[in-house]
Order: structure tokens, then C-alpha cells, then sequence
């Protein structure tokens, strides 16, 4: 029996307008519809292939605000079986290290963890290196980037692939922490059963307390980098427009160049 | 209902469903249909989650659901662009006739694969002599020993290329009285003596029309629905509502996807350095539609409120209406989808010019809007009869 824990996080939807708040410069959540990040989902189908190879059980965990339950409940629908959400309002700010913290700490609730799977990263932050803190924090094997995964007894192998180094083939013992790459798989859709299902299925909400932390040891104001200023992107130019009088072909081989693109 | 929000499993299941409809587009359902093809993989696909098979009830392996949780995966469906037009007539009335009067044989047979969306069913009840007068459906079923045999005809049935069988609507002699009274028979679409004919349609849709003719088809005992003929007609009326509840829900998804397409095309078509859609010529007539759309949907949220809280005739009224506003929505969005468009809204590209003859049908079937209002004079203001 596996016993899988996947990280999953709640981001504002990439189709609308995400910005940053104006007083704080965090994430501003209201501004745009929130959603399960799309790596989790992911995540989570590697974990319930893996669950429905063998045995299993998954449970997924979300650091975030309230409203959070609502990236936990389609992780849930998709068929996870339970769910950790760690809510509270001295987490709102807080870096990846202090992330990392929170997350190996709630996982050191659950017991006898084999897996822990988690999107590469996320498509708010994007900082990319919780899954790598946390192993560390864990004391567990990395293998990250993954974008095949299969489970054999006590082993792991994972291709890892990377845009600078190719593919690269990791087995480790586990347990271990692996990070997905959107190539992983195509998630589920939840089916009707799995979304009724999904109300009934056991959440446990803790606190930073609750998880043995203090409260000092995360947040903004405990940050190891700070924004201090942030801008909207600015909004897209008119782009070049070029005739072609026969020479079409060398006029853009003359502009990539220019772009050192070529 | 007791408060305007859906619960949140009513919720949840609509976006599922709207984003897995979203995966095929509407560009697919098109280039399907244009090419006379079925959109077999999206059933099938939906089937597998169990949203064909919300309603069908737990003990036969469905969702265990309502009409309401139907009528939102059909919404979705349209609204996505992938219209599944035998929704309304397979899980809808024939699933819901079934499992409502069917013998336990029948639902043992029928349900778990209504479930799965892995049977569709065809229903047919309009003949060519009969329209909307179901008093003067011809075709008849005559007993032979413990057979049945059936003749007669019938039209505009949707699907029946698709279907394992056709859930006609015949008469029989009644055995005491001698007078003709109605009889439902699950009829296979490959039995002797059956014979379907597509129409040829100025509609671009995934799902044909087709002219069936019944001569001398022998059926056996087990095809007629229930025990006996007397439950014959709630059986009728146990489907209609669903079949307008479910009408409605259809016409609300097209009119959906013509407002989308609307209000993206208003917000990025720019013309004298402005967006379309600042303008109130443009602004304003999109903005009543939002309105009739909503209007709509909350009738026809009620409608399957009361249907599911067993007040048949409750349900009656609102579904009516229910299919009568979100008709009219739909027609409306899309007149005004095309004309947001300009020129484009007539190019093969947008996909438009094509749901001007989808959301039509709305207005006519499975009842006419003159029927509806009918309805509405005799039953909802008292009015005198006028047929």
C-alpha cells in the first residue's frame, strides 16, 4: 500500500487579470477567480494512477486561505480519499522557506508517508523550489521535474526532464518528494459520483499552532525577500510591420538577427 | 430550491462539466456534424463519468441525482458548444419512464446502461397526421397470443441511427371498452419491420432527424412498458416535464455560447479605437439578454425544484414557461450574437450563422411556443379552451 500525500494549491485563474496588491504587493486574491493550479491536477492523477495500480491512499494537502476548500474539494472529486488544509491568517505573505516548513511539518501528520507528489511549480509564485525544500526538510530523496513515474515495491524511477539537460532517469527509495511536469499525464475529469462524494470525505483544518510552529517563523514580516515595488506589465505594442517587395524572407532573418534571435 | 445558489456538488458538477465539454469545442461538435458524423467519443466519454447518468437512481448504479443535476449537464454541454441533443429524449424521458414505471425486468435491463450513458434510447411520439394532437396517434399495437404487433408511422424522431431502440408511443384496444387508449413499447431499432429514414435537415447538428415506419413489428410481451397499459398515460406525462425542463436547459446552453461569443468578439473587435462593446448600440441589447438568459434559467431551476419535490403539476407550469423563455433567449442571442459580429457573424469560421437554425428548433420542439401559450391562457389565467 502507497501511501501518497500530493501538495496541492489553490492560484487565481490564468485566464483572468491576476495582480499584485496594492498595499502589500502579495497576491491579490480577489481580483480574479481562484482555482486549483492546473499542475496539481497533475499531481494528483499520478497519485490516484499509482493508487489504482496497487493499493493505496491519497491524501492531499493545501496551505492556503478559507476559501481554499474549493481547490481541495476537486482534488477530492478527482477521487483522493482525505485532506489536510492548513488556514491561517499568519501565514498570509509567508516565502518558500516558510511554505516549506508549513507543509513538511503537516506532513509529519500524517503517517508513514511513502510519496509526496507536487506540481513543479506553481503558476502563481512560480518560485519552483518548494518540492527541493521540502525534501530537504523531510530528509527525503528529490526527484524532480519528472514527467514519467512508476512505482515498484520500495523504489521509485522518474524520468526527469529538463530543458538544459535532456532527460535524465532517477530511482530512489522511498519515501521520497517528486515534482510533475505538465507533460506528466492528462488529468480526470471529476465524475458525478466523485463530486458528491467529495463533501463527505474527512478534511482536517490545522493552524500554524497546531502544526507545533511559531507564529514568528513565518508570514511577510518573517520573509526572507520583500517586493518593494511592483508594476503592471506594460500593455503590448503595435508590432513591425514589413512589406514584402520579394525580399520578405531576408527582412525577417535581418530582424531575428537584430533580436539576436538567430 | 430554498435559496437562489445551487448546492455546491450542483456547482462543482457544472464547472466538471463545462470543462470537459470545453476540451472537444465547439469547432469539434461542427466539424462533426458537418461532416454527417455522431459525437459518439463525447458520449461515450461522458457517459464514463456518470454525467449521462445523474438521474438514474443509485440502486441501478446511477448517480442517485435529480432532474436538476441533468438539466445542468445539458446546460454545460450547450453552453460549451458540444450540444448533446439526446440527452433531452434518452436519460430524460425515456430513462425517467423508465425508471418510474418500467417492470423491475426493464430497469434491470435499461438502467445500469442508462447510467453509463452506454444505451441511448430514441422516443418517438409525433405521426404526421397527429402533430402536438397526441389524441390522434395512429399507431397501433394489436395483440397476437403474447405478442405484440405495431403499425404506423411516425416523424421528426431525433437519433434513431444512434439508438438501441425507440421508445415508442402507440395505442392499443383497450380489452373491456374496445376504445383505442395509449401504450408505451421499447421498440429495437433492429427488429423486423422497422424502418427509419433520415430527413434532411437545414440544421448543422450531430444528431439526425428521422421518418419511422412500423409495419408489422413483433414484439414481445416484455416491450411494453409497465405491467399493463393502464399506467400508460402518467407514463406520457411523467416524461414531459423532464422533456421540457431538459428543452429549456438546451436552449439556455446555446444561448450562453452566443452571448460568449458575443461579448468576447464586443470586448477585442476594435473600430475607431474603441472595443465594440463600449458602444450602447452594441452594449445594451447583449445586456438584455444576460437578463432573459438568467430569467430563464432560474424558471427553469424551479421548474426541476418542483418536478424533484414531486409536485407534477407545479412543475408543469414553470417548465412550460421555462421552455418557453429560454427558447425565445436563444433565438434572441443568436440574432444578436450575428449581428455583434458584423459579417463575421456569418463566416463558416465563428460558427454562428450555423446555430441560427439550432436554436429555432427550440421554438418548436418538443412543443410549440403556441402551445405553450395555450397552456399558460387555459391553465395559468383560466382562459376558455380555443381547440
Amino acid at each position: 500500500m502507497t501511501n501518497i500525500v500530493v501538495l496541492v494549491k489553490q492560484v487565481p485563474d490564468t485566464y483572468s487579470e491576476r495582480k499584485l496588491a496594492e498595499t502589500d504587493h502579495t497576491l491579490d486574491r480577489e481580483s480574479a477567480d481562484a482555482v486549483l493550479d492546473e499542475i496539481n491536477e497533475r499531481a494528483v492523477e499520478e497519485a490516484l494512477k499509482i493508487k489504482e495500480a496497487g493499493e493505496g491512499e491519497v491524501t492531499v494537502l493545501c496551505v492556503g486561505p478559507d476559501r481554499a476548500t474549493d481547490a481541495i474539494r476537486k482534488a477530492l472529486s478527482m477521487g483522493a480519499d482525505k485532506a489536510i488544509h492548513v488556514s491561517d491568517e499568519a501565514l498570509h505573505g509567508s516565502d518558500i522557506l516558510a511554505t516549506a516548513k508549513v507543509i513538511a511539518a503537516a506532513i509529519g501528520k500524517v503517517e508513514g508517508v511513502d510519496l509526496v507528489i507536487a506540481g513543479n511549480e506553481s503558476s502563481d509564485g512560480g518560485a519552483g523550489a518548494v518540492p527541493a525544500l521540502l525534501a530537504e526538510l523531510l530528509g527525503m530523496p528529490q526527484l524532480t521535474y519528472a514527467h514519467h513515474v512508476s512505482v515498484e515495491g520500495s523504489a521509485i524511477k522518474v524520468d526527469r526532464e529538463t530543458a538544459d539537460e535532456g532527460i535524465t532517469h532517477l530511482e530512489a527509495n522511498l519515501p521520497a518528494v517528486v515534482s510533475v511536469t505538465e507533460k506528466i499525464n492528462e488529468p480526470r475529469y471529476p465524475s458525478f459520483k466523485g463530486i458528491m462524494a467529495a463533501k463527505k470525505k474527512p478534511v482536517e483544518t490545522l493552524t500554524v499552532a497546531d502544526l507545533g510552529l511559531d507564529a514568528g517563523e513565518v508570514g511577510l514580516d518573517n520573509a526572507w525577500s520583500t517586493v518593494s515595488e511592483a508594476a503592471p506589465k506594460p500593455p503590448r505594442t503595435a508590432g513591425e510591420k514589413v512589406e514584402d517587395d520579394g525580399d520578405g524572407g531576408t527582412k525577417i532573418a535581418e530582424y531575428l538577427v537584430g533580436q539576436k534571435l538567430i | 430550491m430554498n435559496n437562489f445558489t445551487e448546492t455546491e456538488e450542483r456547482q462543482a458538477l457544472r464547472k466538471a462539466v463545462y470543462d470537459f465539454g470545453s476540451k472537444y469545442g465547439h469547432e469539434y461538435y461542427l466539424k462533426i456534424a458537418r461532416e454527417g458524423g455522431h459525437t459518439n467519443e463525447l458520449w461515450d466519454e461522458a457517459g464514463k463519468l456518470g454525467y449521462m447518468g445523474v438521474a438514474v437512481p443509485e440502486e441501478y448504479d446511477g448517480g442517485g441525482g435529480g432532474i436538476g443535476d441533468l438539466a445542468a449537464v445539458c446546460e454545460e454541454l450547450c453552453a460549451a458548444g458540444t450540444p448533446l441533443l439526446l440527452m433531452v429524449v434518452s436519460p430524460a424521458i425515456c430513462g425517467t419512464v423508465i425508471a418510474r414505471y418500467g417492470t423491475e425486468e426493464q430497469k434491470q435491463h435499461w438502467l445500469p446502461r442508462f447510467a453509463t450513458g452506454e444505451v441511448r434510447m430514441a422516443f418517438a411520439i409525433t405521426e404526421p397526421d397527429a402533430g402536438s394532437n397526441s389524441h390522434k396517434i395512429t399507431t397501433t399495437a394489436r395483440q397476437d397470443g403474447d405478442d405484440w404487433v405495431l403499425n404506423g408511422q411516425k416523424v421528426f424522431i431525433s437519433g434513431v441511427d444512434e439508438a438501441e431502440a425507440v421508445l415508442v408511443v402507440g395505442r392499443t384496444e383497450d380489452a373491456k371498452t374496445g376504445k383505442l387508449k395509449p401504450a408505451l413499447f421499447i421498440v429495437p431499432t433492429d427488429a423486423p419491420g422497422f424502418e427509419a429514414q433520415d430527413i434532411p435537415m437545414d440544421i448543422v447538428s450531430a444528431d439526425k432527424q428521422f421518418t419511422l415506419f412500423f409495419d408489422n413489428v413483433r414484439l414481445p410481451a416484455n416491450a411494453l412498458v409497465g405491467e399493463s397499459t393502464d399506467t400508460a398515460l402518467l407514463q406520457l406525462f411523467a416524461g414531459l416535464n423532464p422533456e421540457r425542463i431538459m428543452g429549456a436547459a438546451f436552449s439556455l446552453g446555446l444561448a450562453r455560447l452566443a452571448l460568449n461569443k458575443a461579448t468576447e468578439y464586443a470586448k477585442t473587435r476594435n473600430v475607431w479605437g474603441a472595443p465594440i462593446g463600449s458602444h450602447q448600440g452594441i452594449a445594451h441589447p447583449l445586456a438584455q439578454i444576460k437578463v432573459e438568459i438568467e430569467l430563464a434559467k432560474l424558471m427553469t431551476q424551479k421548474a426541476a425544484a418542483l418536478y424533484e419535490a414531486g409536485d407534477d403539476m407545479g412543475a408543469g407550469e414553470a417548465a412550460n414557461m421555462a421552455k418557453y423563455a429560454a427558447a425565445e433567449a436563444a433565438v434572441h442571442a443568436v440574432d444578436q450574437a450575428v449581428h455583434t459580429h458584423g459579417g463575421n457573424g456569418l463566416a463558416t469560421e465563428y460558427g454562428l450563422g450555423a446555430m441560427i437554425a439550432a436554436v429555432r428548433v427550440g421554438r418548436i420542439a418538443p412543443v410549440s411556443r403556441e402551445m405553450i401559450l395555450n397552456f399558460v391562457a387555459q391553465h395559468s389565467l383560466d382562459l376558455p379552451k380555443s381547440y
